[in-house]
């Protein structure tokens, strides 16, 4: 008896060390996310299951949580690989030191595994590491240069120069609602939304300045916009205790706050669930209004758009990012090289990061 | 005037009679057990000094402006520390606050959305809004269930809170997921509130010039009968016993397990109630609400001398301890300090505050 089973054992041993060579079944791909109670990754990951879901005899498929964890994530990853994988996808935790993303790299390699990952960016060396590895995102920047764009738009926009320059002083005091520190897009956002809404804005002769609400981080580049944020850590309730708290000392009447700006849209609207409580940007009709604006279009805050709360924010195109993952998957589970066919997608130069375009969202469609 | 001075005569009697090295000895002790209330006080002083000369804002840190908003967010963490307070009288803490509160939050939210005609991604787009009432009792009954649940099995099985509290947090952070898929909604924010629902929490009424929101009422209402729990009733002296020395309280004829589980089922109830108005507060609710609520709950009922050794600790001190928190955070921020610094001072806070219980604890030993 003990016999068999051990033949058996080694029978299902042997099946499963030749299993990966079978082309043609679906693939197995582990996918693993940063942190599931991100609202904007939670809408990437929605998106991503429904269409490896679509087609079961393509792809077998795990998502993973990472919790913000990078300890945990790389454990994740270890496993995945001894289990057997033949596609990660990677929503890295740690972003701004390429440690933990070399050692996922590498043991991927070891196990000849193709690596992408995705929106939170890894840096050119991983990439360039092998063809194996590739990355799907926005670029970090560009949602700060839009912002920027959109909110020189929206100033440059008859008669708002003037109207949201309450203290005529020919400066808009701007608040900064800032996500967690370190990050390189809440870094992006931060610096790059004002500096080009300033470039945009120089002909008319106003520019935005932080206003004295915002505290002063002194271990921030002293570029005249970094050091100047509260600490909305990408939080509706964080952000809402803060505005809280700046409104009993500064007032959106006198010219002390006169815009809003946020790097993600859950910290503009609990800034906007704070200035309601003042009559300000309640929706209603001839309510007095500061322009806010975020980064993401979230469903919640397209409805605060579009009935009137809240500016404008900068769509990251969840649906648009779900796709590019699919279309790498696609080209493994062909047997084609991770890259294949990739022309109509915006890629870096030299290095195979893919970029998937931003939009500036003001109203409509949901 | 006559009376007055004698009070003082007499209360200042037993100090006189101390020698040079007691009354040494005297101020050395009541500067360490004050240490926070004086750390504190200095900080105010020079939030005060700083606003008034450095920053020239429109109000000063005492302003009664800036007094309501340290209040109003005092308010809002009152009901979390209330429930974990009686729990750490019972030598227990417990991790599954934060989640119990964000699951209110979001169960609280997605039954008192707009009509899907105003409120396009409603979560149930064909159910009407509840009564505000059914659902207020709704999310309490849920948190009570849920503070049963980790009171059973803390009594029953012997086991640490901060164990079955860190396992129920885990499970509760998956429920809080999956139900953020339910309906309509695919993991999206829940937000789009009823008008009626956010005025019941966030509507204001006025003293003097200054709107103050009801649920600094309710806050108010909550801090009252759980005074009267833990100091007119039964349970509530079962509770000090049972958090002094449970074997003795045992002995004594004291229901340990039953004393546990209502413990617990309370500060469910709270925390439950608490989820009903932080989501009005908040407005728009993610997956991350409640997120290390417990916390800053925790961290205020050790400010305010609820010792982690069991059996002592005081509504009021809670209520200190809550306001006392609030304080440290706001004047941070008035400072301007970086937020790198703003973590190591509070954590630098709660350690003084920490060592001071435990001073108290072996002097009383």
């Amino acid at each position: 008896m003990r016999k068999i089973i051990a033949m058996l054992m080694t029978a299902l041993l042997m099946l499963g060390a030749v299993a990966p060579a079978l082309a043609d079944g679906p693939i197995q791909v582990d996918v693993f996310f940063y942190d599931y109670s991100d609202t904007y990754i939670g809408s990437v990951r929605a998106s991503l299951e429904e269409q490896l879901a679509a087609s079961p005899d393509l792809y077998a498929f795990n998502f993973y949580d990472g919790a913000s964890d990078q300890g945990k994530q790389s454990q994740q990853v270890d496993t995945a690989l001894t289990r057997g994988s033949d596609l990660l996808i990677v929503n890295i935790v740690t972003t701004g030191s390429d440690e933990a993303a070399q050692n996922i790299v590498d043991a991927a390699a070891a196990a000849d595994v193709p690596v992408v990952f995705f929106n939170r960016e890894v840096s050119d060396a991983i990439v360039n590491f092998s063809d194996d590895v590739a990355f799907v995102g926005t670029d970090a920047d560009e949602a700060g240069y839009m912002q920027g764009q959109m909110i020189a738009e929206y100033l440059l926009a008859e008669g708002n120069l003037e109207k949201y320059d309450l203290n005529g002083d020919k400066q808009i005091a701007y608040l900064m609602f800032r996500g967690e520190l370190g990050n390189a897009e809440a870094f992006g956002r931060t610096k790059y939304s004002v500096q080009q809404a300033n470039e945009l804005l120089a002909e008319s002769g106003y520019k935005l300045v932080p206003s004295a609400a915002n505290q002063t981080d002194n271990t921030q580049e002293a570029d005249g916009i970094s050091p100047y944020y509260l600490y909305g850590n990408w939080s509706a309730a964080t952000a809402k205790n803060l505005m809280d708290t700046a409104l009993t000392t500064y007032a959106l009447d006198n010219g002390d706050i006169e815009l809003i700006i946020a790097n993600n849209d859950d910290q503009a609207l609990g800034a906007i669930e704070s200035v309601n409580e003042q009559g300000y940007n309640t929706g209603a009709e001839g309510s007095a209004y500061i322009p806010v604006f975020g980064v993401d279009a979230t469903v919640v805050a397209q409805d605060a758009i579009n009935t009137g709360k809240m500016t404008g924010t900068i769509k990251q195109d969840a649906v648009g990012m779900a796709s590019g993952l699919v279309f790498l998957a696609q080209n493994i589970q062909k047997g084609a090289e991770l890259l294949d066919g990739t022309e109509n997608f915006n890629v870096d130069e030299d290095v195979a990061k893919i970029r998937i375009p931003y939009a500036i969202f003001t109203g409509a469609a949901e | 005037m006559h009376s007055i001075g004698d009070w003082f005569n007499r209360r200042l009697q037993p100090y006189r009679a101390l020698s040079a090295r007691d009354k040494r000895r005297y101020w050395a002790d009541f500067f360490l057990n004050n240490a926070i209330y004086i750390i504190l006080l200095i900080l105010v002083i020079y939030v005060q000094y700083y606003s008034l000369n450095v920053m020239r804002a429109r109000n000063t840190f005492l302003s009664f402006t800036s007094i309501v908003d340290i209040l109003k967010k005092s308010a809002a963490a009152l009901f979390l520390a209330l429930g974990v307070g009686g729990i750490i009288v019972l030598t227990g803490t417990d991790l599954s606050a934060g989640r119990i509160m964000g699951l209110s939050m979001l169960v609280s939210a997605s039954l008192l959305q707009k009509p899907a005609s105003e409120y396009a991604s409603k979560m149930y787009p064909n159910m009407g809004t509840w009564p505000i009432l059914a659902v207020v009792i709704l999310v309490m009954i849920f948190g009570a269930m849920i503070g049963s649940f980790n009171g059973y099995c803390v009594a029953k099985f012997k086991l640490h809170p901060f164990i079955v509290t860190l396992a129920t947090q885990l499970m509760l952070y998956g429920f809080i997921l999956i139900y953020m898929t339910w309906g309509n909604n695919g993991g999206a924010p829940i937000a789009g509130l009823t008008d009626k629902y956010k005025d019941i929490v966030k509507g204001t009424f006025t003293i003097g010039k200054t709107a103050i929101p009801y649920y600094v009422v309710y806050a108010v209402i909550a801090t009252v009968i759980m005074w009267y729990i833990w100091n007119k009733t039964t349970l509530g002296k079962n509770m000090y016993a049972v958090g002094a020395n449970a074997e003795a309280a045992n002995v004594s004829g004291v229901s340990v397990m039953g004393t546990t589980i209502l413990v617990f089922t309370m500060a469910g109830a709270l925390y439950g109630f608490s989820g009903f108005v932080e989501s009005a507060r908040v407005g728009s609710n993610s997956a991350t609400a409640g997120l290390n609520a417990e916390l800053d709950a925790i961290a205020a009922c050790v400010i305010g001398g609820v010792s982690f050794n069991g059996g002592m600790g005081k509504i009021s001190g809670i209520l200190m301890g809550v306001i006392m928190l609030q304080i440290i955070t706001v004047a941070l921020q008035w400072l301007g300090v970086s937020t790198n610094l703003q973590y190591i001072v509070k954590g630098f806070i709660i350690l003084v505050a920490v060592a001071i219980d435990m001073r108290k604890y072996l002097v009383k030993k």
